[in-house]
């Protein structure tokens, strides 16, 4: 290669590389724009060189980027943007007119400094990539995420969630009645005799029956409250600003749309009933495991009293 | 503790010369940037064994609370990585310092980006300062957040570090009449620690 | 007669850079002191016409021994040398009777306008 063109070789990989160049002096007038920038913002070069960065395009956040360029004259230090932070710098449009996603150019730009002869910092010049690709794949990756973490939430059998979440849910709410006295109740019931239903029908009738009454709950719980399985045929419902005689309406409600109606498993009614255990929170109660074992303990009284029915938990006197 | 990587006296004298003019210096652009008087400690130099690097962040944060922390590399023929660890009030007091509007709703993603800024100028200004008298001028990479409102030891996981010893030099920072504290620590690991001591010796033989 | 000088700093390196910067036909005797204590010492017989003194020391600060040269009415220039930057510092020690202030890192071309004005150096 001869010497002429190892000299031309910077200058034209600054304009033709497929990611915007450009350059400021400390008086933000414009030194270097190169073609990225001149496509995607539709300004040529010629039209914004030596003209102030701010009068050609006054949507950029004036007075935060003059202290971002600031801060590289006086500190002679590398800054960044990032899409993560702020989407993008200028507002383009993207390259994909078709797949589309999104609506602007994600952007992640680099500030760096220029020193020249004096020692001090003569100029900015920044980088900004295209990082829209990037972005799209970040947030269709949350997307799965979310939905993964979302599954792990869940039972499997009855789509309602699971035992690890309810205890999770259950933790934090009894953390914040701790700290801020907010009241909740909790539920604990199971369907009478389940054993039965799976002798006599099989395990798939059994599995019918428990998806079926776990919908009939699901269709009448408020958006806060929290409802999943518990273990075999036991579910649980947390009721968060729920005082005690409101929780025993929840109770009787659940009790009766479990009940009222027989299950219908291919063609077949099959009768089943609930009990509930029914407990509230109290100055008292030191865990929220002692909460769930309150509960259990109410639950067990209402197998004892005769199944069917719901029980609240009453702490001994004193 | 290998002979090789301790400083040798002259070494650590040119070290923290060479540092408390470099924080001075950041210390004056800083006031000038942000308009508001930058008090900085005198920089503390040590080498730190991994295993103790728990201690030593402890030591330094002093307290309990949970802190939120950024990181940054840094690097020219000597590399390392500079950590800043916010105290409780976080950056919330420096909005308007770092030129944020007031109309700008101060959401997740903004407190994150000042986080970082704040961070990228605080790093910037010291450690530029110092590499700068030493003739090396450096490239850092892009700040990331490491960890919010996260106990201090959970920031660097010993078992997780890829070095045994580190020379650390620890500045903190605060603001006049500002809530604003916080804690610059570079970590530059053996290779490093072996490339400074040989830029130190070159800069005494300068003089 | 050489003019005695005192450059005084904890960090040796810090006074040998002073020292490089001082004009090489200055006619000059130069000791040194670590601390604010060792500065007073080194003062007291005679070695200190000039002082360069840095603020931030061990065992007796730059202040302090400005402070105690001002309280015993001693006379000597005073040239204070610090990486401190900030202008409360410089008031400070205008007002404690430093005659300049120098900030580091010391080169010659900070030094020399100041040795001449108080006609230290020609």
């Amino acid at each position: 290669m001869n010497d002429t063109l190892a000299r031309q070789l910077p200058a034209f990989i600054v304009d033709r590389v497929d990611f915007g160049i450009f350059a400021v002096d400390a008086d933000m007038k414009l030194l270097l724009w190169n073609r990225f920038m001149q496509f995607h913002s539709g300004r040529k070069a010629e039209e914004v060189i030596v003209r102030n960065l701010f009068e050609c395009f006054p949507d950029l956040p004036r007075k935060w980027l003059e202290k971002k360029f600031k801060g590289v004259f006086l500190l002679k230090n590398f800054s960044f943007t990032s899409w993560e932070q702020r989407p993008y710098l200028l507002r383009f449009g993207h390259d994909r007119p078709v797949t589309g996603g999104t609506e602007f150019m994600h952007q992640d730009c680099t500030f760096m400094p220029l020193i020249g002869a004096s020692g001090e910092v003569e100029a900015v010049c920044v980088t900004l990539f295209d990082v829209t690709d990037t972005s799209l794949m970040h947030r269709e990756l949350e997307r799965a995420m979310a939905a993964l973490k979302e599954s792990a939430n869940r039972d499997g059998l009855t789509g309602v969630f699971n035992r690890r979440h309810l205890e999770e849910r259950l933790a934090e709410e009894f953390a914040r009645y701790k700290r801020y006295g907010d009241r909740f109740s909790f539920l604990l019931f199971d369907l009478d005799r389940f054993k039965s239903v799976n002798d006599r029908y099989g395990h798939l009738a059994g599995d019918a029956v428990l998806r079926e009454a776990a919908a009939r709950v699901s269709a009448c719980v408020r958006k806060m409250d929290v409802f999943g399985r518990y273990g075999g045929e036991e579910f649980a419902l947390l009721l968060p600003a729920t005082d005690l005689p409101s929780a025993l309406i929840v109770a009787e409600k659940v009790r009766r749309l479990i009940g009222e109606q027989p299950i219908d498993w291919e063609g077949r009614p099959i009768a089943v009933t609930a009990s509930v255990g029914v407990n509230t929170v109290r100055p008292d109660i030191p865990s929220y495991e002692a909460l769930i074992g309150e509960a259990d303990r109410a639950l067990y009284d209402a197998k004892e009293q005769g199944r069917n029915r719901s029980v609240v938990f009453k702490p001994e006197p004193g | 503790m290998n002979e090789d990587l301790c400083l040798s006296e002259d070494q650590r004298d040119a070290l923290q010369e060479v540092a408390n003019i470099g924080m001075g210096q950041a210390g004056s652009a800083l006031a000038r940037l942000l308009d508001t008087f930058v008090a900085l400690s005198v920089p503390r130099i040590q080498l730190v064994r991994v295993t103790e690097l728990g201690k030593a962040l402890a030591d330094m944060v002093g307290s309990s609370c949970p802190v939120t922390a950024v990181r940054q590399s840094f690097q020219c023929d000597i590399r390392g990585e500079a950590i800043v660890i916010y105290g409780q009030e976080g950056t919330n007091q420096l909005w308007d310092l770092m030129g944020y509007e007031p109309a700008d709703e101060p959401d997740a993603a903004a407190e994150r980006e000042l986080l970082v800024d704040v961070a990228n100028v605080l790093v910037g200004a010291c450690i530029c300062n110092v590499f700068e008298q030493l003739g090396r001028s450096l490239s850092f990479s892009r700040p990331t957040v490491i960890g919010e409102n996260v106990p201090v030891e959970y920031l660097m996981q010993p078992s997780a570090l890829p070095w045994k010893v580190a020379l650390l030099v620890e500045v903190n920072f605060s603001l006049r009449d500002r809530q604003f504290t916080s804690h610059l620590l570079t970590l530059m690991p053996e290779d490093s620690i072996r490339q400074m001591k040989r830029a130190l010796d070159h800069f005494l033989a300068s003089l | 007669m050489p003019l005695p000088v005192l450059v005084v700093d904890d960090s040796a390196m810090a006074r040998k850079m002073l020292i490089k910067s001082l004009p090489a036909s200055w006619d000059v005797d130069i000791s040194q002191a670590e601390n604010g204590i060792q500065a007073l010492e080194q003062y007291r017989a005679g070695k200190a016409a000039v002082m360069f003194l840095d603020l931030t020391m061990p065992d007796m600060d730059g202040y302090q021994v400005l402070e105690t040269l001002r309280r015993e009415e001693l006379n000597t220039f005073v040239i204070v040398v610090s990486a401190d930057l900030q202008p409360k510092a410089q008031e400070r020690v205008r007002a404690l009777g430093a005659i300049a202030f120098v900030t580091k890192p010391v080169t010659p071309e900070k030094l020399l306008p100041i040795l001449k004005e108080y006609g230290l150096y020609e």
